[in-house]
This record gives structure tokens, C-alpha cells and sequence, in this order.
């Protein structure tokens, strides 16, 4: 063993006398001169490896007396030599344990609702229940400074189970999943991977801690078909103080709302007459459209561009906003079809978003706002205006305008945190129905999709990271006998 | 074999990323000796010490700020003119929404805060938090101040967590200038 270590720091030290210039002295060297240098060298190694372990047995230096140059007044506090960190304490992991491995987090966000709802399926009945709807983790991992990977692995509905008797319908999936390459300010990299798309403030920010209500806003649950990711790559940063944007190319959204396993082997829809669900309707809008995040499963090759600015005008404080523009040449899917069996040709889709959200200074008002219209180029190439059923058809556009205004309340210090009270009202109209209709259907819908939605409830807040709330939600639409899909909610969330 | 555009559509954002990865760096807004000439310009020396704070330190600060005391001790600089003090210099640390984010506090030698900087921000999102009207907002703040999102300090929505911690961890160092400083 001696002689294995011995002969590889004769290498080490040929390599490092050839780097550094040395030589041709080494070469003139006798082999008695080059053991003795060894030897010199194996005494120093032994002696600086005392060192370093007495310095590591040693205690933090306490010197009651501050060293020269230290802050005045200071005599109660300890002070460390130039140079030496003093240590943060690692609770990296939920916030609470210490990371085993360095540059690796792991948070989490969840939520959990119950109460009694409408089910429009069984006339209007108010029907009980509780959903376990979301746990997200979240990891992250800091290859470098600026090389940062993050993550979301979400548990939807308690998960899924194979048995029985587990009774668990949910799901398991990567919402997230990306590389951010920080390069500076105003240019950073977001590589290929899974991804939001970049489309108002909801999408983006969807913690429970961060919106009033039991549900996201009804305008985040079609128009915008959050939790939206989609294969993406971005680049982002700010173009001056207090205006951001992002740039993203991802796997456009497509028009087929059938289950993954429909998609045929060829990456097609099913083969004519099969028939398959629309991604794209009059009554779900963009719900059904996302694109599969895996496999190679995407149903065509088209890319779609998404641009975001965000702003946070120094000039209204307490201002901030959002407008986002979604672009697709196509929202046609391989092999799609009308059900009288001619193809469906490209139907490009523009969606336009724009948000502000105001909190009063020195008071408790707090205000948003938001718009989203969708633009479809093509409306007779749309699966729903080509599937037999008259009432889902899509017009050439889709739009909803939404207000709310909150009001927080400070409830003091109890229990260790600071309470807060937020009593809101929102009002939310959609139109997923307009004029513009073109496809081989009959046309003749049902107004379910001209939707007038009255949130109101309160959230409390018992720290900035947990939420409990209250939500009642009515809505009117324009079908006979109304939507029947009123609730009444709680709900927990929280954050850490 | 497929289309050139379809080939290249696909290949140009690995390529991208890879010759973006070599040359990342830390999104740096700012130096630490940047922080300290911005703060105090006529300071002509900066004195560095580390403070490593006795349980003692760690119940008032705690008890001044209501905040918790992570770090076993905290990095000042005393800066300086001709001997004279001008004030202090802070690099402190608070977690944004999962990652560090580096930032600075110059105080004034009577404790009121003089330049608050945030000097690296890892995060996706609310680097908004580093615009320069929103860290206005600590000048001339004490330790008496409430301090607090949406009571003096306006929060960032879409950058709720930053603004809310940096705003602890400036309130958290008034608390230790308060107790371990003045």
C-alpha cells in the first residue's frame, strides 16, 4: 500500500513540477534527492494535518472583548476572526429539518375543501362531500449560485391506488419541472422542460394563500386552463425597474379532450368513425386542451408563443399588473376529423390576458381585475362545431371579464402569529358562446356558456403561510333552468 | 428524416441552453463593496466583524423583532471616515420563496435604517422586490416602526413571499443593532 501511495505522489509531484516549470531540475534530480523531497513532503502533509484537526476540535472563539475595529457597545456579544461565517441554521427541508444533501429544498403547498355543492348532473341536488384536492412538493436543488433546478410533484385528490377498498381516484403528476440558468438581470434561461405557460397572474401564483376564494377564480378554470404547463422552454428577466417579462415556446394547447390512452400509436386521434372528445368547447372553453407532457405523446408539432410583461408601476403604489398574449398557428390535432368524416383543417388561437391587482396603501382595500379573450382563427376547423352536438359550439371568440374587491382586517397577535381577516366579493361574466359560429353542427346552443358568477366569502388568515376560508358562489347562465352549480365551501390551505 | 426547420427548431434551444450554461452567473444586482460605496460614500474604510451571538442575543432579538433568529451570528461592517463613524454596513440573508436571497442594510449610526440593497436573487419570480422604489420604503425606519407588509411596507403581489421576508429580515436587524450595536 506504502509503495502504491508512494509511486502516485511521485506521479502528483512529476505532473506539478512539469506545470509549474520545474522541469528541468527534476530531471536532473538523483532518486536519493527525490526521496528525500518526499519524505520532506509527507512531514509537511502530517504537520498541516494537525493543524486542520486541531482547528476543527477547537471552539468557537469567545472573547468577551471585542477585537479592534468591531462595533462600539458591543462587549456583550462574541465576536468570530475576519473571514469565519457565522453559520445558518439548515431547516431546508418543510422548513424544519436539516438538508442532507447542500443545495437541496424541498416545500410544499396544499389544500383541502369541503362542504356542500350543486351537481348540475343530478338536478341541482346539494350534495355534501370533501376533497383532499391538492399537496404539492417542491423541490429544488442548486447546482450552482446561478444553475438552480426546481420542481412541483403534485398529489391531486388524495393520489391514485390500484386496490379497491383504497377508494383513491386522484392523481400523481410533475406540474413543474425546469433548469433556470441565471445569467443576469435582464437575460436569464429556463431550459427545455415542464413549465407554466406564462398567461395571467393565477397560472403562475396558484398557492391558496395567494386568492380569496375556496376555488381559483372561475376565469382560471377554462379561459385560462390553470394549472396550465406544457413541454416549454423561456427566457425571462427585466427590461427596466419595475417591468418584467417572459418569453416562452411550448407544445401547443390541442383541440381533443379524450383521455391520453385515445391517442392512437401513430400520435393521432382515433380513426374515423370512433369520434373523440373536443379540447375546445362552448362549455369548458380551454379546459380540456392542455397538452400531455410526455412520451412523445403531443398530437401535432406545432409551437405556440407565449409573452408576459409584469409591471409594478412606481408611480401607483400598491399597483401591479400583468398582459399576456398566447399564440398558436394551430390547435388542430393529427388526423382530426368532423363527424360527417371530412378532415379538419388548422384553427389558429390567439389568447390575450391582462390583470391588475391594487392594494390601497395604508388601508385594508385591495382590488383586482382581469380580462381574457380568446380568438380562434378558424372556428369551422374546431372539433365541437364538428361533433353531432349542437349545444357546445364555439363563435370566433371566447371572453370573460372578472372584478373583486377584499378588504383585510387585522386581527392582532394570537396564538403565536398575526390574524388577519379578509371578507371579499368578486364578479365574474363570461361568454364562451358568441356569434362567429362556422362547422358542420347544428348550432344551437344552450347558453350555458354565458355564465354570471357572484363569489363572495371571507378567508383568515392566521400567518401569511396558512389560510382557512368560506366561499359561497352563485351562478346564473342562460340554459332552462339555470346552471344549478351553486356551492357553499370551506376550505384550508396552506403554504411552507 | 425530418424537415430542416423541424431540426432545427428542436436543436436551437439546446443549443441555447448550452451555450448559455458556461457563462451563468448569479443574478448579482449589486456587490457587496457597491452596496457599501452607494450607502456611505465618504466612508473611507469599511471595518468587517462577525458577530456570534450568545443565547441572550438570540432571546432579544427575538423578543424586539418577532422574528426568529436562524443564524448562530450575524456579518457587520463599521464604516468609517478619518475614525469617525458613519455608520453601519449589514449583509444578511432571508429565504424568498424557496432560495436565498442576499441583501444589505446600511444603518445610520443612531440606528435609523439609511439603504436597504438586495444584492443577489435567485428566485423565478418577484425579482420586483429589487426595484428601487420598493426598498425606499425602509429609509428612515427604526426599531420602532411597525414594519410590517401592509401597514408601512407595501407588498408586492406576485412577489407576496420576498417582500414579506426581506421586510422581516430588515426588522430582524433592527432588533439586532438594537441589541447587539447601539
Amino acid at each position: 500500500m506504502t509503495s502504491i501511495i508512494r509511486s502516485r505522489a511521485i506521479a502528483i509531484v512529476l505532473l506539478a513540477a512539469l506545470l509549474s516549470g520545474w522541469t528541468p531540475s527534476v530531471w536532473a534530480a538523483s532518486p536519493e534527492e527525490i526521496d528525500q523531497k518526499l519524505k520532506a513532503m509527507e512531514e509537511e502533509m502530517r504537520a498541516l494535518k494537525q493543524q486542520l484537526k486541531e482547528l476543527k476540535e477547537a471552539p468557537v472563539p469567545t472573547a468577551q472583548t471585542p477585537p479592534q475595529g468591531a462595533p462600539p457597545g458591543v462587549a456583550a456579544a462574541q465576536f468570530t476572526p475576519q473571514g469565519v461565517q457565522p453559520q445558518a441554521v439548515n431547516k431546508d427541508i418543510l422548513g424544519f429539518l436539516p438538508t442532507p444533501i447542500e443545495g437541496l429544498k424541498l416545500g410544499m403547498y396544499g389544500e383541502f375543501k369541503f362542504g356542500s355543492q350543486q351537481n348540475p348532473d343530478h338536478n341541482g341536488q346539494w350534495q355534501s362531500g370533501f376533497d383532499a384536492a391538492r399537496i404539492v412538493l417542491l423541490p429544488s436543488f442548486q447546482f450552482t449560485d446561478s444553475i438552480i433546478f426546481n420542481a412541483e410533484i403534485e398529489f391531486e385528490h388524495a393520489g391514485f391506488a390500484a386496490d379497491a377498498d383504497d377508494k383513491l381516484n386522484g392523481s400523481v403528476g410533475i406540474e413543474q419541472a425546469w433548469v433556470d440558468f441565471k445569467v443576469n438581470p435582464y437575460f436569464n434561461v429556463r431550459s427545455p422542460g415542464v413549465d407554466l405557460v406564462p398567461v395571467g397572474h393565477t397560472n403562475l401564483f396558484h398557492e391558496p394563500t395567494l386568492f380569496y376564494s375556496v376555488n381559483r377564480p372561475t376565469l382560471a378554470n377554462g379561459l385560462v386552463p390553470t394549472t396550465w404547463s406544457a413541454p416549454s422552454m423561456s427566457v425571462y428577466g427585466k427590461v427596466v425597474d419595475n417591468l418584467n417579462y417572459q418569453v416562452q415556446v411550448s407544445s401547443s394547447l390541442e383541440d381533443f379532450g379524450s383521455g391520453f390512452g385515445s391517442r392512437t400509436d401513430r400520435n393521432t386521434v382515433p380513426p374515423f368513425p370512433e369520434g373523440y372528445e373536443p379540447g375546445i368547447t362552448g362549455k369548458t372553453a380551454l379546459a380540456l386542451s392542455r397538452p400531455p407532457l410526455g412520451d412523445f405523446r403531443q398530437l401535432s408539432n406545432v409551437l405556440a408563443t407565449a409573452v408576459r410583461l409584469s409591471y409594478t408601476p412606481p408611480f401607483v403604489p400598491g399597483l401591479a399588473g400583468s398582459t399576456s398574449v398566447y399564440y398558436t398557428p394551430s390547435t388542430t390535432p393529427r388526423g382530426a376529423y368532423s363527424d360527417t368524416g371530412l378532415p379538419l383543417k388548422r384553427s389558429s388561437l390567439t389568447l390575450v390576458d391582462s390583470e391588475v391587482r391594487y392594494r390601497m396603501p395604508e388601508t385594508g382595500f385591495e382590488f383586482r381585475g382581469e380580462y381574457v379573450q380568446a380568438f380562434f382563427g378558424s372556428p369551422a376547423n374546431l372539433r365541437a362545431n364538428n361533433n353531432t352536438d349542437p349545444t357546445d359550439n364555439v363563435g370566433r371568440t371566447m371572453w370573460g371579464i372578472s372584478g373583486e374587491i377584499a378588504y383585510h382586517f387585522g386581527l392582532g397577535r394570537a396564538l403565536g402569529t398575526e390574524w388577519e381577516l379578509v371578507p371579499f366579493y368578486r364578479y365574474t361574466y363570461q361568454n364562451l358562446q358568441t356569434s362567429g359560429f362556422s362547422g358542420s353542427d347544428e348550432n344551437t346552443p344552450n347558453g350555458s356558456g354565458k355564465q354570471q358568477i357572484q363569489t363572495t366569502g371571507f378567508a383568515l388568515f392566521p400567518g401569511k403561510r396558512l389560510v382557512l376560508k368560506l366561499t359561497y358562489q352563485n351562478v346564473t347562465d342562460r340554459q332552462r333552468g339555470g346552471c344549478k352549480c351553486n356551492y357553499v365551501l370551506g376550505g384550508v390551505g396552506f403554504y411552507f | 428524416m425530418p424537415r430542416p426547420t423541424a431540426w432545427v427548431r428542436w436543436t436551437v434551444p439546446t443549443a441555447i441552453v448550452m451555450s448559455i450554461a458556461p457563462t451563468a452567473y448569479a443574478t448579482r444586482y449589486m456587490a457587496v463593496e457597491e452596496a457599501q460605496r452607494l450607502a456611505f460614500p465618504t466612508a473611507t474604510q469599511f471595518v468587517e466583524s462577525h458577530v456570534i451571538f450568545r443565547p441572550a442575543d438570540v432571546a432579544a432579538i427575538e423578543k424586539l423583532s418577532g422574528q426568529r433568529v436562524q443564524a448562530r451570528g450575524q456579518q457587520v461592517w463599521r464604516a468609517q471616515a478619518d475614525g469617525r463613524l458613519l455608520g453601519f454596513f449589514i449583509v444578511d440573508y432571508v429565504i424568498g420563496k424557496h432560495l436565498l436571497i442576499d441583501y444589505s442594510v446600511a444603518l445610520e449610526p443612531d440606528g435609523r435604517v439609511k439603504a436597504v440593497e438586495v444584492l443577489e436573487y435567485r428566485e423565478s419570480y418577484g425579482s420586483e422586490i429589487t426595484s428601487h422604489t420598493w426598498l425606499q420604503q425602509f429609509v428612515g425606519k427604526t426599531r420602532r416602526d411597525p414594519l410590517a407588509i401592509d401597514k408601512d411596507i407595501r407588498n408586492i403581489s406576485g412577489a407576496t413571499l420576498s417582500s414579506q421576508h426581506v421586510t422581516e429580515g430588515v426588522k430582524r436587524l433592527l432588533a439586532f443593532y438594537e441589541t447587539c450595536l447601539r
